[in-house]
């Protein structure tokens, strides 16, 4: 049991790093991003195929290391571009549209990686290493470990990042009241742009960590990994931070705990369902939200 | 007849007569085409009309195709088979739809993408669900092609008449109101939970009929695909891509994402690959049709529609201005408000229409009213004045259900605290808002109709399917909406949106509509902020003749002392919750502590008034 729960929080680190960009993206554009799981696994498609047959050009087979690298840097610039493409045009806009063009988004990204790598399962060596560490009678391999640092280092940045910076203090001003940020002198188009490129550069790092904890990756499997997350934002309330990383770590530990309980196929979906619409039942404003907000 | 509607008729006939010259394959796939169409047509009816997204409507397909096969497979007649299923899955969408009685917009959006992930791994893994190995057979007048598409059009018909009948009854304008004006739309009548739930039924229903089709066509079902998540993000693709609120948008946008590929791939020797294309194709253009044309197909065709009516000069426009006379009542029988039966009336007269003993709204321990005590007699119009702030609006809405409030408030004698915002209009309460408590994506005419809402006493699936008195109702609801029009000087502009017409109009189309629903009391909440002066002035002879001609009792809340002391019998001053000043209009204005608090210091009655 003890070890399922930590097997379950590794996987819920790894969520919540998407989940943070998904709150980042909600608290200054007030869009709900459901594209974030295929930008970081686009990302993370390329980074391996280049590591097996080369980068186009200079045939350089880059280390496994840089898979991860790869991952992020193309999530970061994917999500920038969208930001300036698609959400930027939709800023006054009922906040329904933007949530569906992020769903095209993800439909066209997830489409274009069957097209470009196939829709076998991409087999994905851990960027991290092979390393293996066993916690309390749960045998966790590197990336799970990684997910589980990521997630703290993430946690800990996000607070200072937001009591220590005068660009965090934007971002905060930006969440209150858009009009009057920007007439505070608040570049409020920035503030966009840096939430977008770090959910993307977040997404990348979990989708090169989640892809070889799981054994691979497909297209569309970074979808349901997202979904998790979304649940795990949902769940901790769509403008906290702390309740993202609260969240996605309780869906995490419910699907594994539920997982390895039942046997029968999808009894941890249905727990995870039943966790979304209880929560939101008894406080719709998810755990630590704030009421209103949404 | 406009030329545009003849067009349409033409190109439908074109369509229809010109498909069934294809051979059977190609019937077959439009077959296909019409199960997808109905599903978009489906998940239309709740984004269209309650803003709601629902990321789960392939589920609900596999719910309808997996119930028919499994009633019919086991001898059910198949009217039976696709009974059960249109009605199971309407159930499995309104179970869906609960959570949307807590949240809004985003978060169901998400509690739907998680309900359709359950069916993915769960629902639809299940022998027991998926009537594995068993087989449907179709009825034996259905054995050919040409008949089944025959059969799936006249389904096609059947779904678009239920979408008319939800557009044109209770059902469809409370569907808007709780979109756009939730919490206001209570004070006509409109039961914000019940509809909601309703419109995922008819969703989930006219889904269920698209699964049934499925099932009809394919006997057993092998290939969960059509179910699965990536089936959901499509539909939603062909709906935006189709236009939201446009039938023939969306049956266009079906057959190009289902059809075109389908086509393209039985000419033979064809190098094409569609079915890798479209889809990827289809998700691009969903990006680009939100950001660039949010109106899609459905778009196109109205634009086309408008260009054509214009050359043909079909269509003209009218002046956005109410003509300024209120149109003597009585004067002939046409043009009287009938008279409408009330719940709960009593016969004797009360001497105070609205009695207000000790008054108290606390939001959250601020305690918005403190112990307001007021009496409005029959006949009256009644000033409420005070600073921004003071409870005014608190007020109107302890008194029309909108606020919790503690104390009593007596309405013909009647208690109304502790009563429903529906009842208390049934009772004979109205009222407007000072944001304004109108659809602005809707007509004059259909805001007028939505503020009858209590006196449509149907239930709003019964009015869909046009059963008992509902449509004689109808008729005599759109009648009364008439008359009020034309009483207002607005029945030029009841085919004119709302949200188009200027600030004045809608001011006055919301009090046509607060009048139209029969109130023995009217609450008029800054009918004139933001109207120059001649209009405030009009507004006030409105005033006076909807009190003199229409027989009604009018409290407003009002900045502008002058319009007060012009038609005011008696007024209220409140401050900070509680009252400050009550008398003859003129001598609360020039109350002392009533210039204090809501004029200024500065200033004295007459001048701080003219603002």
């Amino acid at each position: 049991m003890l070890a399922r729960i930590i097997t379950g929080l590794s996987a819920g680190a790894a969520y919540a790093l998407v989940a943070v960009g998904v709150v980042l993206i909600f608290k200054c554009t007030r869009v709900l991003s459901i594209a974030q799981g295929e930008i970081g696994a686009f990302g993370f498609f390329i980074g391996l195929r280049w590591a097996a047959r080369g980068i186009p050009g200079l045939g350089w087979h880059p280390a496994r290391f840089t898979t991860l690298v790869i991952a992020v840097v193309v999530g970061a610039v994917l999500g920038g571009l969208i930001e300036r493409i698609v959400i930027r045009p939709l800023v006054d806009r009922p906040p329904l549209d933007a949530l569906i063009a992020t769903l095209g988004i993800a439909l066209f990204l997830a489409l274009l990686e069957k097209e470009l790598f196939g829709t076998a399962t991409q087999f994905a060596p851990s960027p991290v290493g092979e390393w293996k560490v066993t916690v309390l009678g749960a045998t966790l391999i590197a990336p799970r470990i990684v997910a589980l640092a990521a997630a703290a280092a993430v946690a800990l940045a996000v607070f200072l990042f937001f009591s220590r910076t005068r660009f965090g203090l934007a971002v905060r001003a930006t969440t209150g009241d858009s009009t009057v940020a920007q007439l505070m002198g608040v570049r409020v188009n920035r503030v966009y742009r840096f939430a977008w490129v770090t959910a993307g550069a977040l997404a990348g790092l979990a989708a090169a960590l989640l892809g070889p904890a799981f054994g691979g990756l497909t297209p569309f499997a970074m979808t349901s990994f997202s979904l998790r997350a979304l649940a795990g934002a949902v769940i901790g309330g769509l403008d906290s931070i702390w309740g993202a990383i609260v969240g996605s770590l309780l869906v995490g530990v419910l699907e594994a705990v539920v997982g390895g309980q039942f046997t029968t196929p999808g009894t941890a979906e249905l727990a995870v369902l039943l966790l979304v619409i209880g929560t939101l039942v008894a406080r719709p404003q998810g755990l630590l939200g704030t009421e209103g907000a949404t | 007849m406009p030329a545009s509607r003849v067009a349409t008729v033409v190109a439908v006939v074109a369509t229809i007569g010109g498909s069934l010259l294809l051979g059977d394959v190609k019937l077959s796939i439009l077959v296909g085409v019409i199960v997808t169409a109905i599903a978009a047509l489906g998940l239309d009816v709740l984004v269209a009309r309650t803003g709601e997204l629902s990321l789960a409507h392939a589920a609900f397909l596999g719910v309808g195709a997996f119930t028919a096969i499994n009633v019919g497979s086991r001898g059910a007649p198949w009217p039976v088979a696709i009974l059960v299923a249109v009605a199971t899955t309407a159930a499995a969408a309104t179970i869906a739809g609960l959570p949307s009685l807590r949240i809004h917009g985003l978060q169901v959006a998400i509690t739907t993408l998680a309900f359709q992930e359950f069916a993915d791994v769960f629902l639809f893994t299940r022998t027991d669900v998926t009537a594995a190995g068993r087989t449907w057979e179709r009825p034996a007048f259905l054995r050919t092609d040409v008949r089944l598409y025959l059969f799936a059009l006249s389904l096609l018909t059947l779904v678009l008449i239920v979408r008319h009948r939800v557009a044109v009854t209770k059902a469809g304008r409370t569907f808007l109101a709780v979109r756009d004006i939730e919490d206001r739309a209570r004070v006509f009548g409109v039961e914000p939970g019940p509809s909601k739930l309703l419109a995922y039924a008819i969703s989930g229903a006219i889904v269920g009929l698209g699964g049934s089709l499925f099932a009809l066509k394919a006997g057993s079902i092998s290939a969960k695909d059509p179910f699965l998540l990536l089936e959901s993000l499509q539909l939603v693709a062909i709906l935006v891509v189709g236009g939201t609120g446009s039938a023939a948008g969306i049956v266009t946008a079906s057959v190009l994402v289902k059809g075109l590929p389908q086509f393209i791939s039985t000419i033979p020797f064809t190098h094409l690959k569609p079915d890798r294309i479209v889809p990827i194709t289809s998700a691009g253009l969903l990006v680009v049709a939100v950001v660039a044309a949010p109106e899609g197909i459905g778009g196109v065709y109205r634009a086309a529609g408008r260009l054509l009516d214009r050359l043909t000069g079909a269509r003209r426009r009218e002046r956005p201005e109410p003509r300024p006379h209120v149109v003597e009542a009585g004067a002939d029988g046409a043009t009287m408000l009938p008279h409408v039966e009330r719940p709960l009336s009593l016969r004797m007269p009360v001497p105070a229409l609205l009695e207000a003993h000790d008054v108290r709204v606390e939001y959250g321990g601020v305690t918005a009213l403190d112990g307001v005590s007021l009496e409005v007699r029959r006949g009256e119009i009644v000033g409420l004045i005070g600073a921004n702030g003071a409870g005014k609006s608190t007020f109107f809405n302890a008194v029309s259900g909108l606020a919790p409030a503690s104390g009593s408030i007596r309405f013909r004698g009647v208690e109304l605290v502790g009563r429903r915002a529906s009842i208390r209009s049934a009772l004979g309460t109205s009222r407007t808002f000072q944001d304004l408590g109108l659809v602005r994506a809707e007509s004059v005419q259909e805001n007028v109709l939505l503020a009858q809402t209590w006196l449509a006493r149907y239930a709003a699936p019964v009015g869909i399917l046009g059963l008992g008195g509902t449509v004689r109702t109808e008729r005599e609801l759109r009648k009364r909406g008439a008359i009020a029009l034309e009483v207002f000087g607005l029945d030029h502009l009841a085919r004119e949106r709302v949200g188009a017409l200027p600030y004045g109009t809608m001011r006055i189309v919301e009090i046509a509509a607060a009048v139209a629903a029969g109130p023995d009391l009217l609450l008029l909440d800054e009918a004139t902020a933001g109207l120059g002066p001649e209009e405030s002035h009009e507004l006030g002879d409105r005033f006076l003749a909807i009190r003199d001609e229409l027989g009604l009792t009018l409290v407003i809340v009002e900045h502008h002392v002058p319009l007060v002391a012009r038609v005011c019998d008696y007024a209220y001053c409140l401050e900070s919750g509680v009252l400050i000043a009550e008398g003859k209009p003129l001598d609360v204005t020039a109350d002392p502590r009533v210039v204090e608090s809501f004029l200024g210091r500065a200033g004295t009655a007459s001048s701080g008034a003219d603002r």
